[in-house]
């Protein structure tokens, strides 16, 4: 539950969710479920040339399976707090 | 399990009918809503129609063609967007991203565009999908019932969470791998790494699991070499 805990803690923040299809899409974190199924809200994509009719669309749900990388905000990410936390789970404490 | 879109003809009831759902296995029925056009890829719209949503799956029926229906499970659906600007869709609609479970890129959507006439087009095929509600204002309701139900339907892969805890992570766990120690139950530890343990959200899994278990096989024969026996290589690949 490790990466759901941090997702929820980027909420509000803007990010990048690189699907394995390849398409790339940018929004505002709106939530995300224990499946890592992600909502955004705001999203454009990133490659709006390779992908016209995605242009804008107001709010976008994916699925949790379908997400390759999420890009983060660099400020989001807290280095000692993830080692610390992925040493917890990996332990199962 | 049937990936992407199919076409669904088992109508029951009476009139126009309606879906008939797999209610022993827990199937649902979430949200009908009439008057929905569809269209997939780039062919036009099919309209008129009548959506029902399922705690398992989406159908559309045809209100004029009683053979004509469509069905696409969540499982396949791996983004749904509400899409208002004019220049993505002429009409407001439900965007939907379908995987048809093959990997091969865009070819296919490519060669669709230049067969448009034809009724005879491969369902399985199509990536994309759009409902077209002919009231707007159904979308927002139509946009959270379809991630509702997406919640419902989670990838079937069983116990991964268990086997995740084989994960490799730090210096001082070196000494308790496997491959480090010395002769005794070393087969024994050796199956019990599962072979997705590494690089398991990849999808290269097996790639990577083979790598690792070759490293440690190395690992060991230059910690004995004595013992070494030909065919332990071979037995855990």
């Amino acid at each position: 539950m490790l990466f759901f805990s941090y997702f929820k803690d980027l909420v509000g923040r803007e990010v990048t969710v690189e699907l394995k299809n390849d398409l790339a899409i940018r929004g505002t974190l709106h939530s995300v479920d224990q499946y890592l199924n992600i909502k955004l809200e705001n999203t454009r994509v990133v490659d709006q040339e390779k992908y016209p009719h995605m242009l804008s669309v107001r709010n976008c749900f994916i699925r949790g399976s379908v997400v390759r990388y999420v890009q983060l905000p660099p400020d989001g990410v807290d280095v000692e707090l993830l080692h610390d936390a992925t040493r917890r789970e990996a332990r199962g404490g | 399990m049937t990936m992407g879109l199919r076409p669904y003809t088992q109508r029951t009831g009476n009139g126009l009918g309606s879906p008939s759902f797999d209610v022993d296995q827990g199937e649902v029925l979430m949200h009908v809503l009439p008057a929905v056009g569809i269209v997939f890829d780039n062919r036009p719209p099919e309209f008129p129609g009548t959506l029902y949503i399922s705690s398992r799956q989406v159908v559309w029926l045809s209100d004029v063609i009683m053979a004509k229906g469509y069905a696409v499970d969540f499982l396949s659906m791996s983004l749904h967007a509400v899409s208002t600007d004019p220049e993505a869709y002429t009409s407001p609609c439900l965007y939907v991203q379908i995987d048809t479970g093959d990997d091969e890129e865009l070819e296919n959507s490519d060669s669709e565009c230049h067969g448009e006439e034809s009724e005879n087009f491969d369902l399985a095929a199509v990536r994309e999908m759009r409902l077209v509600p002919s009231n707007p204002n159904e979308l927002e309701t139509l946009f959270e019932i379809f991630c509702q139900c997406a919640e419902l339907n989670p990838e079937p892969t069983g116990d991964e969470e268990e086997e995740e805890h084989n994960w490799f992570f730090g210096a001082d766990q070196l000494e308790q791998m496997p491959g480090l120690s010395v002769a005794g139950d070393d087969e024994e530890q050796f199956s019990s790494i599962p072979p997705s343990s590494i690089g398991h959200s990849n999808g290269d899994h097996d790639q990577l699991a083979r790598t690792v278990l070759q490293l440690q096989i190395n690992d060991r024969r230059f910690e004995d070499a004595d013992e070494m026996e030909p065919e332990n290589n071979g037995k855990h690949c």
